[in-house]
This record gives C-alpha cells, sequence and structure tokens, in this order.
C-alpha cells in the first residue's frame, strides 16, 4: 500500500512541476531564454489565489483571476523586458531573468510579509479513499485540474488554427513568419498561456500547504528548468512525462535516499546523473 | 600594525576573499560567458575541505591546496556534465549543484549537518599577518587574471563568449576551453573558500547557499562582465556596504536583483560598460 | 584530389535533404555549387563543414575521412569556411577577428595558449588579409557598425586567415548589390588565381556562370548536372528545375 500511496503523492507532486514547466518550455522553445522569472509569476499566482479566495470566498473564481491577472503580467515581462534584449547574447536575457525573478521574492517579501499568508477558511481539505489511497480533496483537485488544463492545451494547439500557427512558430520561428503568421502575437499568446499555467500550480500549492511565501517559486521552478534540460529537445508531451516522473521518483527517493540527500538535492542528483549518462536528455535521440 | 584597527583589519580581509572569489567566477562568466549560478558550492566545497583538514590536524597549507584541488576536481566533473547539453544549461546544472551542495552537507553528519563546523583553527599568522596573506592571494590573483585575459587563451575566451558556433568555425575547440575556464574558476573559488572558513573559523551550509551565489553573480555582473578592474571594485563594495549601512541588509536582495535586471536591460557592460561609455564620449566631444 | 564527397545522404527525421549526391574537387579548383531555392545546397556544405552528420556516405579532404568530426577538427585539417549570415565576434575590432584566426596553431590547446600573449605577427598577417579582401581601412572598426560588403568580405578574410587548403564559401554575395557583388566575385577570382581552392555556393547565377570553371547543379537534393557552365546550363533537366522556380535567375 506504501507504494500506491507514494505513486499517488509523487503524481500530485509532479502535476504541479508538470504546470509550470510548460510556461518555461514554450519561451525556451520560442525566445531559447531560461525564464528564471517564470518563478516569481508561480509565487504571484498563489497569493492573487489565496487573496481572492479569502476576500470571495470561491476558489474558482480566485484560479480565473489568478490565471488572467498572472497571464498578462507575464505578458507585460516579455514586453519590457525581453523584447527589447533578444538580440543580446544569450546570458544578458538570462542574468535580466534571474534579477527580475529576484526582486520579485522581495517585493513579495516587502508588501506581503516574510511569513506568508493562508486561507481564512482552508477549502478542499476533506479526506477522501481512491484507489485504497487516502487523499485530501486538494491533492485530488490538484491532479485533475493539472489534467484538465493541459487536455485544453493540447486541444487548442491541435484543433484550432492559432494553435497549428503556434506549434509552428515554436518549431521554426523564420519559416513560421515566412508563411505571414505574426509571431509578436505568437509570442504574446505563449507568455500569457506559459504564465497562467504557472499561476494555477501556485494557486494549487497555496491549497496543498494552506500557506503562500515570498520563496514558494524557488524550488518548483528550479526543478522546472532541470525539466527542460532532461527533456532533451522534445515537446510539451515530453515536458509533462518528465515532471510526472521527477515527481514519482522525489517520491521513492525521499524513502529511500533521505538519510543521504534531502527531497530537493534528489532531483538534482538526478540531473547529473542523467546527463552524464545520456547527455540528449531523457526522451532525446542519439 | 599599519595603525589599523581590528574592525578595519576585518574587513579589509573579508573585502579581500570577496575579491578572489569574485575574480574567480570572472573567469567564468566574464571571460568565458558562461553563467554559474552555483557557484557559492564551491565556494562552500573549498571551506569545508580546508576546514576539516586543519581540524584534523593537516597544516593550513595542505587545507588551502586540498581546497583548491578539490573544488577544481568537483568543477571539472560538472562542467563535463554541463558541456554535453545545450550551451545554455551550464546555469541550471550549476544551480543544481548549488542546491545538492546545501543538501549534502546538511544531511550529512560527518560534516557537521545542519550544525555545521565550528573551532576552525585559525591561519596561525594573526589576524594582521592573515590579512596580508589575504592580500597577497588578491595581488596574485589579479595578476593571473590580467595575464589570462592578455593571452592567446583570453583571446580564445573572447571569441567563445561572443559566439561559440563562430568560434568552432575558426578551428577552436570550445568545450574544451569552456572546461578550462570552469576547472581554474571553481579551483579559485575553492581557495577563496578556504580563506574564508580560516577567517570566520564557523561555517554552515547556509553561508554557501543560492543568496551567496547571486551574491557573487552580482559583483560580477555590476562590475562589469569580464571587467577586472570593475569586478574587484564591485566585489569590494558589495562586501562592505551591508556592514557600514544597517537599512542595506535588509533590501540587499532587492537591490541585488533590480540592479542585475537593470544592468542588462539598460546597460549589459555592467559599471565598467558605463565608465567607459561615458569617458570615450568626452574625449570624443573634445575633439570635434 | 582535394575533396572527395562519395553518396552522401541527409536525413531529417523524415526528410531527404540530400540524397546520395558525390562529387570531387582538385588542387586549385574554382568549383560553383548551384541550385534553386530548397536543393539542399546548404545542407549539403552543412554536411561539409560539419554543422549536420550525414545519414550515409563519405566526406573526405586529402584523404582524411571527416565524416564524423567535429567542426573544430575539419578546420584544424584544413577546412576554411564563410557562412552565409555574417557572424563577426562583436567584441573585438575587424582586424581582431582577422588576427585570432591566423593564431589557430596557438589556440590549437587551451593550455599552451594561456601562456602565449605576443600577437604582433598575426596582427600583420590579418592586415595583409585584410588589405586583400579590400577592406584595410575598416581594420580597426567595431564590426556592429559595419555595412554588409564589408561584414562578406571579413568572413572572407577570417576564413583565409586559417591558411585552409579548401575554402569554402556559403553564398558570399546574397545581399549585395551588384556592383558590391560583381567586386567580390573578382576578389574571389584572384584568390583562386594565387592558388587557392575554393567551392563557391551560391545564388547569383550570373556571377558563378562568369568565374566558376566548374559547375555542379543540386535539386530536391539529388545531383542533376556536373561539367563547365555553359554545358550544364543548357541540359534540359537543369533548365527545367531553374524554370521550374521561374527563370528570373537564369536571367540575372
Amino acid at each position: 500500500m506504501l507504494y500506491v500511496e507514494l505513486l499517488a503523492q509523487g503524481l500530485v507532486q509532479g502535476s504541479i512541476y508538470a504546470l509550470v514547466a510548460v510556461g518555461l518550455t514554450l519561451v525556451y522553445g520560442l525566445l531559447r531564454i531560461l525564464h528564471v522569472a517564470h518563478a516569481g509569476l508561480f509565487t504571484l499566482g498563489g497569493y492573487v489565489g489565496v487573496l481572492v479566495t479569502n476576500a470571495t470566498g470561491s476558489l474558482l473564481l480566485a484560479l480565473l483571476v489568478a490565471m488572467v491577472t498572472v497571464g498578462i503580467v507575464g505578458m507585460a515581462i516579455y514586453r519590457l523586458c525581453y523584447q527589447p534584449i533578444l538580440d543580446k547574447p544569450p546570458y544578458v536575457a538570462l542574468i535580466a531573468s534571474i534579477g527580475l525573478f529576484i526582486a520579485m521574492e522581495e517585493i513579495y517579501r516587502l508588501v506581503f510579509g516574510p511569513y506568508g499568508i493562508s486561507f481564512e477558511n482552508p477549502p478542499l481539505q476533506d479526506v477522501v479513499q481512491m484507489f485504497g489511497v487516502t487523499l485530501r480533496l486538494g491533492e485530488v483537485a490538484t491532479a485533475a485540474g493539472t489534467l484538465l488544463l493541459v487536455g485544453a492545451l493540447a486541444v487548442f494547439s491541435g484543433k484550432t488554427r492559432f494553435g497549428t500557427a503556434w506549434r509552428a512558430t515554436v518549431t521554426d520561428p523564420a519559416m513560421a513568419e515566412s508563411f505571414g503568421i505574426d509571431i509578436i502575437k505568437v509570442r504574446y499568446l505563449n507568455f500569457f498561456i506559459g504564465s497562467a499555467f504557472a499561476a494555477s500550480a501556485g494557486v494549487m500549492v497555496a491549497l496543498l500547504n494552506n500557506m503562500v511565501e515570498p520563496t514558494m517559486g524557488s524550488v518548483p521552478s528550479y526543478k522546472a528548468l532541470a525539466i527542460i534540460v532532461l527533456r532533451g529537445l522534445g515537446d510539451v508531451r515530453g515536458t509533462l512525462v518528465a515532471a510526472l516522473a521527477l515527481g514519482v521518483i522525489e517520491a521513492f527517493g525521499t524513502i529511500y535516499l533521505g538519510k543521504f540527500l534531502d527531497r530537493d538535492a534528489i532531483a538534482f542528483a538526478f540531473l547529473i546523473l542523467v546527463l552524464m549518462v545520456r547527455p540528449q536528455g531523457l526522451f532525446g535521440r542519439a | 600594525m599599519l595603525g589599523l584597527g581590528a574592525y578595519e583589519i576585518s574587513v579589509i580581509t573579508a573585502m579581500g576573499i570577496a575579491v578572489i572569489f569574485a575574480l574567480s567566477l570572472n573567469l567564468i562568466t566574464g571571460f568565458c560567458g558562461q553563467i554559474s549560478l552555483g557557484h557559492a558550492a564551491f565556494y562552500g566545497i573549498g571551506a569545508y575541505t580546508s576546514a576539516l583538514l586543519t581540524k584534523a590536524g593537516f597544516p593550513i597549507g595542505v587545507g588551502l591546496l586540498g581546497a583548491v584541488i578539490l573544488a577544481g576536481l568537483v568543477g571539472i566533473v560538472v562542467g563535463f556534465a554541463s558541456l554535453r547539453v545545450r550551451h545554455d544549461f551550464l546555469a541550471i546544472t550549476t544551480m543544481g549543484v548549488g542546491f545538492l551542495f546545501v543538501g549534502i552537507t546538511r544531511q550529512m553528519d560527518f560534516v557537521g549537518g545542519e550544525m555545521g563546523v565550528s573551532g576552525i583553527p585559525a591561519s596561525g599568522f594573526g589576524k594582521p599577518g592573515f590579512m596580508l596573506f589575504v592580500m597577497l592571494c588578491v595581488v596574485l590573483t589579479i595578476l593571473f587574471s590580467l595575464h589570462l585575459k592578455r593571452s592567446w587563451m583570453g583571446y580564445s575566451f573572447d571569441a567563445i563568449a561572443s559566439d561559440e558556433d563562430t568560434a568552432k568555425v575558426i578551428g577552436l575547440d570550445v568545450s574544451r576551453y569552456k572546461l578550462a575556464a570552469f576547472a581554474m574558476g571553481t579551483a579559485l573559488a575553492g581557495l577563496a573558500g578556504a580563506l574564508y572558513a580560516h577567517n570566520v573559523r564557523f561555517i554552515d551550509p547556509e553561508s554557501f547557499g543560492f543568496v551567496e551565489s547571486i551574491t557573487v553573480l552580482a559583483m560580477v555582473v555590476i562590475g562589469g562582465i569580464g571587467s577586472v578592474p570593475g569586478v574587484i571594485f564591485a566585489a569590494a563594495l558589495l562586501s562592505v556596504l551591508p556592514l557600514w549601512i544597517q537599512f542595506f541588509d535588509e533590501y540587499k536582495l532587492l537591490l541585488y536583483g533590480g540592479l542585475l535586471f537593470a544592468m542588462m536591460r539598460f546597460s549589459p557592460g555592467g559599471m565598467a560598460g558605463l565608465a567607459r561609455r561615458i569617458i570615450p564620449s568626452k574625449a570624443k566631444g573634445a575633439r570635434s | 584530389m582535394l575533396l572527395d564527397v562519395s553518396a552522401v545522404t541527409v536525413r531529417f527525421g523524415g526528410v531527404t535533404a540530400v540524397n546520395g549526391v558525390s562529387f570531387s574537387l582538385n588542387k586549385g579548383e574554382l568549383l560553383g555549387f548551384i541550385g534553386p531555392n530548397g536543393a539542399g545546397k546548404t545542407t549539403m556544405m552543412r554536411a561539409i563543414t560539419g554543422v549536420v552528420t550525414p545519414t550515409e556516405g563519405e566526406i573526405r579532404l586529402l584523404g582524411k575521412n571527416l565524416t564524423t568530426l567535429p567542426v573544430h577538427q575539419r578546420v584544424r585539417l584544413g577546412l576554411g569556411f564563410s557562412q552565409q549570415l555574417v557572424k563577426p565576434f562583436r567584441n573585438m575590432t575587424v582586424l581582431e577577428n582577422v588576427a585570432l584566426a591566423a593564431g589557430a596553431r596557438h589556440t590549437a590547446s587551451p593550455f599552451s595558449a594561456l601562456f602565449r600573449i605576443k600577437r604582433d605577427r598575426e596582427k600583420e598577417q590579418a592586415a595583409q588579409l585584410l588589405a586583400q579582401v579590400g577592406i584595410a581601412d575598416a581594420a580597426d572598426a567595431d564590426p556592429s557598425n559595419l555595412p554588409l560588403g564589408y561584414l562578406k568580405r571579413l568572413e572572407v578574410a577570417r576564413a583565409l586567415a586559417l591558411k585552409p587548403s579548401l575554402l569554402l564559401l556559403d553564398e558570399p554575395l546574397a545581399g549585395l548589390n551588384h556592383a558590391e557583388a560583381h567586386k567580390l566575385a573578382d576578389m574571389i577570382v584572384a584568390l583562386n588565381r594565387a592558388g587557392q581552392s575554393i567551392i563557391l555556393i551560391e545564388h547569383n547565377l550570373g556571377e558563378v556562370m562568369r568565374i566558376c570553371s566548374r559547375l555542379i547543379v543540386q535539386d530536391n537534393g539529388n545531383k542533376i548536372g556536373e561539367g563547365d557552365p555553359e554545358t550544364v546550363m543548357n541540359t534540359a533537366v537543369v533548365r527545367a528545375a531553374y524554370l521550374g522556380e521561374g527563370n528570373d535567375h537564369v536571367a540575372a
């Protein structure tokens, strides 16, 4: 039973990584920027989620508000921070992104205080029995929400005209432009969707921990960055699989390796190991 | 000695160590254009190595040497792993190494776990003597940096920092050059870490976390990526500001973050770039 | 024989970009490599320079098998090339760009590069090369401020600084106006007369027909013609390939 329990925990945790990693993958695929400040958007999502829930009592409304607000902030970051430095060497955007991320965390600390805020009436805390495992409703909602969002993304990118243009642009921006696709519009869309996904993950983590704090973005986002490295030059699907796999590996690793490494170190030990053995990434072709 | 009080001596020593640490990252990030987000881990490896060696009874010389060698070796392993993926992923793998280092030192009892290592032997040169020793290391590090910049290795690093693919087109073995930069930079960080350990005589995992990695990156970026005088100036300044201005400590990270962003967005050359922009424009103005 | 390309095939996913192409080059030749847009010329060149690895086939330079070597090793074996999109090192002057390539023997190993400082000889060589390609006046300029015509020549000078046994020029005339292209083509001829073996990948048919002694035509990844320019361009299959694209290039 322990195994099933660990698997379930790992998948829930992996869902969070997946939602964060999707946005990063999209930005990296399109602009070749390692968008570290994505972590700050995740945290912002968590704060908006808790604040709106406390004000209105509706978690669903809070989720929507968080996704839309953070999506718009994400587009603003692209326009104000990345677009002017796209033609500079790659380290310029990377360092700018790191600086932005750290400044965001500090702003949350100064505005909302260092100890974080919680839900007044924590929603979805009831416990349910599923497949012989005991889960909180919040955990079930996290997994279900991820499935729903990722499914919606798959339908959007697979079935709509804009989705097709989007995929074409991620694959080959120059080629897409020559077909008359407005790549600037695609970039905005990219940042909106990626940031909204990060915000949803932020709300879910707030729900699972009943807590948001200024530094909550660091760890999931570093892991999401690691996932981008691990998946090779795959696609969104590869990212999802890698994210879920990482969640599960961590869940089991904590039990068996906990004496030597803490949870966060396991992910990176795994990352370094994979890079040594399979440099093309977990799913890349040799 | 030299008319300096104990406080001035400790400030100068700390500044010197920060300068060595910043110049070590400058070899990797400044000269070779590779971003490391986990440089504090190598600083920490140096600190722990020398602390444990000297506590076990070895002389400080062995401690320092061990720190340099172990940090450099780990650096080569990490560099080797990172070189096998896309070049901008070095930032992520080094960030991972930073986490791994803190994770391992926290969990392992023989390096003190959460409690860290205390009672690290002092240098044995006395406080003023240690300050002079640190200054000697600073001077040697500066001379080495300046030599490297002028050598054909520095010339090749310039090319790699500008455009890796084109560097290959003129026959440069980009991977070996990057590995060389990484080995030298991490070994030097190990030295800085060892000096730090013998200066403060107490270390714990938190002294070598992400914040330290960002602080040293801020020193390099704010000083001016690749500019030796710029990085020395920024390292000296940023290492003493928190001591002098209490309120700075509270807003330190906000300032570092803001400056990292603002420098890249508006002046990727850092303070050195700003200085270059102001001075030649004056000269031109005088001529016209 | 200087370069021997035998039965090279390059596939990406399901697409065959180059399909079993063979050709060779003798010392001192100026070979034109042409084809309509999307013919797989650039892919063929990338297979020679090492940016892509052929799925099948073999590439030999002076008898040495290059097929799986990384780019920098091919360069060390005597392959020099200019890139289609100009890529100067923007953090150094034009002269320094060329001098670094001229010092290739000092940069073979990072360790020995650390112990060498003097660059006077390489700077002199670089200055001569800049004069040879006609941009001596820009020696101390920042490449970011130069027009395309200068940067195209800088690419050529930098490749020449490696003293390559084979010089590969990937669309050096693209983006230049008629007079500039004519001038650069004359310079290529002069280089060739001085003994430099050259492969010229070009879209500008007029200049290629004027200066090359031999042509290879590729279309849809297949070699469809080889021989002296007049004869090759008059074969039915080559005319069809170009007419299919619109005959503006034949007219040019």
